[in-house]
């Protein structure tokens, strides 16, 4: 085992590598990071050379992400636009640790992501807690009820989940639940931000305001994962070492959670394991709808300004974490079945 | 026997990491102080923005939404009223050559300081605080956005004394008024970061400036969620209202949420579409004022052009087909009207150049008079060359819609047009980038545009020496167009520092640009604004549009 994440692990930098390459390559092609600079119209010629000078930005491609990957501080650079190199560059490169300074704010990407990460992974941490036990709930409930009317209720229910855009359901969650209830002069959920700043950042003004994101959310995931479990469900309730169980005498709920539910997990544990890396990369649209601070609202914000140090830095984060959790989801599988085997 | 369910301490791990995750997002952000509610609470103006600031810096951005929050902490020498007039702010008065600010020849502008002038932290704002601020936008380790005018056109910048600071232009210089200093930095504070860090790109106080010279301080910023201002104790003139808060919004539809109920008291940077419903509410007030910023087509002179927009007759022909008071009256509901030059609305508008007006019969007269006539397929050729036009522009909503207007006008007069749209970064790249515009992919492009330093009327737009190629990248004349004559008169007018002068100059300029057909304005590309009604004494300015903040008061 321990020789096979080893292996994974090796095998992870390649691959993380090319991951990179292409990344670089897609953002280099989709326009001119100094077109506007946030304005209203155009910059100056002079200060847009100047600009794509000490940014960088007039290197080839290939310098730029060597730059990125291992920084310039090994080179002379031209820092006073004479075009002669004549002092040693400042960047360290991602490897080094160096994730680079944000195109648009100046600012270090590590920090910019710092500070939007704790939002994301709250928001997309609970929303994930939610929708596995909920789903899990809802699918074995279905599965030991087949065909019954909760399991027609909950399947019809799912596909609907299942068929519902994110954006719709947000909007509708949002114009019920906060604009017509505040109408009505119901209690009524806030529509943006992740507390009322007027009140402050504390807990309970959090938990607040993650209600309707987390619902919108969840509901769509909770639909998908829940038919997942469901199916697993029957599959196994109706393998014979169940029937096994039971004729040993054990409890159901002991033959329920540790025979049936442990063997019907790894379709679930794929699903979670291919969800939890986007934990880390926010919820683009509800971030957006939401005002939420997180990941996916400033993916969103600084792909509108081709700002590659923080796209490269979130995107990067967001592959490490894929190759991580595939290669903790495969661990997990020898876990619950232990059939399973790496060589 | 194993079991499912997690152990005691693999729960409370997990619990741990719950509490630790909703700590860590709940955790202030870069705050000197909180904004819990006091218990008597202290007046509060709130204002909407749908775009984040970069930074708070305005060395590091042109961004419109900073610009704003610069009248708050930290201002500049001056700025300019709700008629565009200058309102002396950290200088004591305009200069001027009665009162001796201007020297004789044009070029030496003196300025004397306010004396009860004091950083926000105490610290008396001197002259020295210029000179730190002129030598940081030239030094070249910090990647600053602009460093128009002193490079290339300021000598010197010199600190005489303590207040009276000497600014030397090379030449005489007439757009100074409206770009020299509209900010200034705090060498108490960020001298030592320079020292330490050779360069001021990752100061702290970019982004979080607790040290101003405003009205207003800086107090925090919640990224993605909101500003906030508070009072400046130390400023000569205290502020009315005691705390500013700039809401983020993320889009247009929850600003015009929040102003609908009643969260914010000014909406910024308003679609034209919107005023209706909002001044239909009652409860705020819709303002607009002139950016200086004027929608109009810009022709392409060069190469890559139609050959039919070299003939003058074509291209009045063009503006005589295009029903643009249609457009203003159904697409931006009459709020706004043509533009006859990129000056209108402003002191040097010229009196005697009118928008060209709608004639459809007129431009198919020219058209028929330069030999394009109307072929088997309706569209006008000559030559075997059809009169179809490449019409670019951005994704701008009314710009789109703008396009399918005139594609059905110059239909009906045999004028093919495709319409082609790109995102802005791409329309508006520059040349060594491949921009649509800069390398002349078009025929006719539309966009907004304003004088390089408004209230200013200063351009250097349509300047042969500004045309881009291979040997120039940097050139600003992406019409392609050459004129001596226009030339030597926008020359004459940057180095004439006697308005009146400057405005008959002016009145020549646009002339010739009218006569020539070298800009059609579309429409007045005002900014729209919401201001509630129990906010009082809000006089909006185009130039510097919070430069009477501190009046402000909350009925």
């Amino acid at each position: 085992m321990t020789e096979y994440i080893i292996r994974r692990t090796l095998q992870a930098v390649p691959l993380l590598f090319i991951i990179s390459i292409i990344l670089f390559v897609l953002m280099s092609n989709m326009g001119d990071p100094l077109a506007t600079l946030g304005g209203r119209q155009p910059p100056r010629g002079e200060d847009r050379l100047r600009l794509e000078r000490q940014l960088g930005l007039d290197q080839p491609f290939y310098i730029q992400y060597i730059y990125w990957l291992v920084g310039n501080d090994w080179r002379m650079v031209d820092t006073t636009g004479d075009g002669v190199p004549n002092a040693y560059g400042t960047r360290r490169g991602i490897l080094r640790g160096d994730w680079g300074t944000s195109l648009v704010t100046r600012r270090p990407v590590l920090e910019m992501i710092g500070e939007r990460l704790p939002n994301t992974l709250l928001l997309m941490g609970t929303v994930q807690v939610v929708v596995i036990l909920v789903s899990l709930g809802i699918g074995i409930y279905a599965a030991l009820r087949q065909y019954s009317l909760v399991d027609n209720v909950v399947t019809t229910g799912a596909f609907i989940g299942f068929s519902m855009p994110i954006f719709w359901l947000a909007l509708m969650l949002m114009y019920i639940f906060a604009v017509n209830f505040k109408r009505w002069g119901l209690p009524y959920f806030p529509t943006v931000g992740m507390y009322d700043p007027m009140v402050g950042k504390t807990v309970p003004q959090v938990l607040w305001h993650m209600v309707l994101p987390v619902t919108s959310l969840s509901l769509i995931s909770i639909a998908v994962y829940s038919r997942y479990i469901r199916a697993s469900m029957l599959d196994v309730i109706n393998q014979d070492y169940m029937r096994t169980a039971r004729s040993k005498g054990l409890a159901e709920r002991a033959i329920l959670w540790q025979h049936a539910l442990k063997n019907a997990s790894l379709p679930l544990v794929t699903l979670v394991g291919l969800d939890l890396p986007l934990l880390l990369a926010g919820a683009v649209v509800t971030e957006r709808i939401f005002a939420w601070p997180g990941m996916g609202r400033l993916f969103l914000d600084h792909v509108e300004r081709i700002d590659t140090p923080v796209l490269m830095g979130i995107l990067m984060l967001v592959s490490l974490a894929v190759v991580v959790f595939q290669l903790l989801t495969d661990i997990v599988y020898t876990w619950l079945d232990p059939r399973i085997r790496y060589r | 026997m194993s079991s499912s369910r997690p152990k005691p301490r693999t729960r409370a791990l997990i619990v741990a990491l719950v509490f630790a995750l909703l700590v860590a997002a709940c955790a202030p952000a870069a705050a000197p102080e909180a904004a819990a509610p006091q218990s008597t609470a202290p007046s509060l103006a709130t204002i909407t923005f749908v775009q984040e600031p970069d930074t708070l810096n305005l060395m590091y951005t042109t961004m419109w939404f900073v610009g704003l929050l610069n009248e708050l902490w930290l201002v500049g020498l001056w700025n300019f009223d709700d008629n565009l007039a200058p309102v002396p702010q950290l200088a004591r008065e305009i200069p001027s050559a009665a009162n001796g600010g201007i020297s004789a020849d044009g070029r030496v502008i003196t300025v004397h300081l306010r004396e009860d002038a004091l950083w926000s932290d105490g610290t008396p704002l001197t002259a020295a605080d210029f000179v730190f601020t002129y030598e940081m936008i030239l030094a070249e380790n910090n990647t600053v956005i602009t460093r128009n005018p002193y490079d290339p056109f300021v000598e010197s910048v010199v600190a005489e004394n303590d207040h009276t600071l000497v600014i030397t232009f090379k030449e005489p210089y007439a757009p100074w008024l409206s770009s020299i200093f509209p900010y200034v930095l705090p060498k108490h504070v960020l001298e030592p970061v320079f020292q330490a860090e050779g360069t001021l790109d990752n100061a702290a106080w970019n982004r979080a400036p607790t040290v101003g010279v405003g009205p207003y301080v800086f107090s925090q910023w919640e990224s993605g969620s909101h500003i906030l201002f508070t009072r400046n104790p130390n400023h000569w003139q205290p502020a009315n209202i005691e705390r500013i808060f700039i809401r983020i919004t993320p889009d247009d539809a929850a600003q015009i949420a929040a102003i609908k109920a009643g969260d914010t008291d000014i909406g910024v940077f308003l679609s034209f579409a919107d005023a209706p419903e909002l001044e239909a509410l009652g409860t705020v007030r819709v303002v607009t004022t002139p950016s200086g910023f004027m929608e109009g087509w810009f022709f392409n002179f060069g190469e890559n052009g139609h050959p039919a927009l070299k003939d003058v007759n074509v291209r009045r022909a063009l503006a005589y087909a295009f029903n643009r008071d249609q457009i203003n009256q159904d697409l931006l509901l009459g709020l706004t009207q043509p533009p006859a030059s990129p000056w209108d609305l402003s002191p040097y508008a010229s009196p005697d150049v009118k928008p060209w007006p709608y004639d459809p019969d007129k431009a198919a007269q020219l058209l028929d008079e330069a030999g394009w006539v109307v072929g088997a397929d309706g569209i006008r050729e000559k030559d075997g060359q059809k009169l179809i036009l490449r019409y670019v522009t951005n994704m701008r909503r009314l710009r789109l819609d703008t396009q399918v207007v005139v594609q059905d006008m110059y239909r009906a007069l045999g004028i093919g047009v495709e319409l082609i749209n790109h995102p802005s970064d791409v329309f508006f790249g520059g040349y060594a980038a491949g921009g649509v515009i800069a390398t002349g992919q078009y025929d006719i492009a539309e966009w907004s545009s304003q004088p390089d330093a408004f209230p200013d009327p200063n351009s250097t737009r349509w300047m042969c020496r500004e045309i881009p190629g291979p040997d120039n990248p940097v050139g600003g004349n992406w019409s392609f167009y050459c004129n001596p004559e226009l030339d030597a008169l926008f020359d004459l007018q940057a180095a004439t520092v006697d308005t009146a002068a400057r405005i008959a100059i002016f009145g020549e300029i646009q002339k010739i640009m009218m006569d020539d057909m070298v800009w059609l304005g579309v429409w007045q590309d005002n900014d729209v604004w919401s201001v509630a009604n129990r906010l009082q004494n809000v006089r909006l300015s185009g130039a510097d549009p919070f430069w009477n903040i501190a009046e402000w008061t909350i009925r």
